[in-house]
């Protein structure tokens, strides 16, 4: 996975993260199931030890470039 | 269904989109305090929905002074409903808008080498480093959330230049930070 669709990974992982996980809670009431939630920590928790095992094959060249 | 992208402040106007449920987006105020929602059917939590969402929040970001953006997946049945969950929350939530007024949020995920599991004490100094680490980014935000910095606009510059510096001091982190988001994560001060 090259860099740039790694970065485009995380960012939709993190706004997915944000949209279901995070903001202002109005009511009671829940619609999504855990198991959803719990997909997406699990999706989040993968690709980032991903993102370590990359950088430990590439060394310094994914950390380098991993900031916008 | 009465689906809430947000609690707004000195909205100019309505982003010119559909909302999750292609039903067109409204504006609703309470007590003061003013929501934007759409009301059509139930929406099933899909990548497309959820993208929606976003992308109507960021539109409410740039088209006001203040967005507090709303959980997905939280409905109402009809406008009473809507207007008895607000009522007593009104006082918060505009405080919680004072709280993020001028500001965005980036996300930072700071992944480093395992630290040696030879003895606790290292262990605790390994991780006590990751978090001195950040320090100098805490300094710039107004909060601070698990793994979210609110950050005045004014500082956004200084912050992700701090944020490359903190790569290059730390070249055993990795660190990758998304943003800048809509508050998302700086919703309202826990009671």
């Amino acid at each position: 996975m090259s860099n740039t669709a790694l970065q485009e990974q995380v960012t939709l992982l993190e706004l997915v993260d944000r949209v279901l996980n995070k903001g202002v809670v109005l009511s009671g009431d829940i619609t999504l199931s855990v198991a959803d939630v719990d997909l997406v920590y699990v999706g989040l928790r993968v690709l980032l030890s991903s993102v370590a095992t990359l950088e430990e094959q590439n060394e310094r060249v994914l950390a380098g470039r991993a900031l916008p | 269904m009465i689906h809430v992208y947000g609690i707004v402040d000195e909205l100019q106007e309505l982003p010119p989109v559909a909302g999750v449920d292609g039903a067109p987006l409204e504006r609703r105020r309470v007590d003061g305090v003013e929501l934007v929602v759409s009301d059509g059917a139930d929406t099933e939590v899909t990548q497309a929905a959820v993208l929606r969402h976003a992308e109507v929040v960021e539109g409410l970001m740039s088209r006001s002074g203040a967005v507090l953006p709303a959980q997905f997946g939280r409905p109402f049945g009809d406008d009473a409903e809507l207007e008895a969950a607000i009522r007593p929350k009104a006082q918060k939530l505009e405080r919680g808008l004072d709280r993020v007024r001028g500001c965005v949020e980036f996300g930072l995920r700071v992944a480093g080498e395992s630290p040696s599991a030879a003895s606790g004490t290292e262990y605790m100094q390994a991780l006590l480093a990751q978090q001195r680490a950040v320090e100098p980014l805490e300094r710039l935000a107004r909060a601070v959330s698990a793994n979210a910095y609110l950050v005045p606009v004014e500082k956004v510059d200084e912050f992700q230049e701090a944020v490359r510096r903190l790569q290059a001091d730390h070249s055993e982190l990795t660190i990758v930070c998304t943003g800048p988001w809509p508050p998302y994560s700086f919703g309202v001060e826990d009671a």
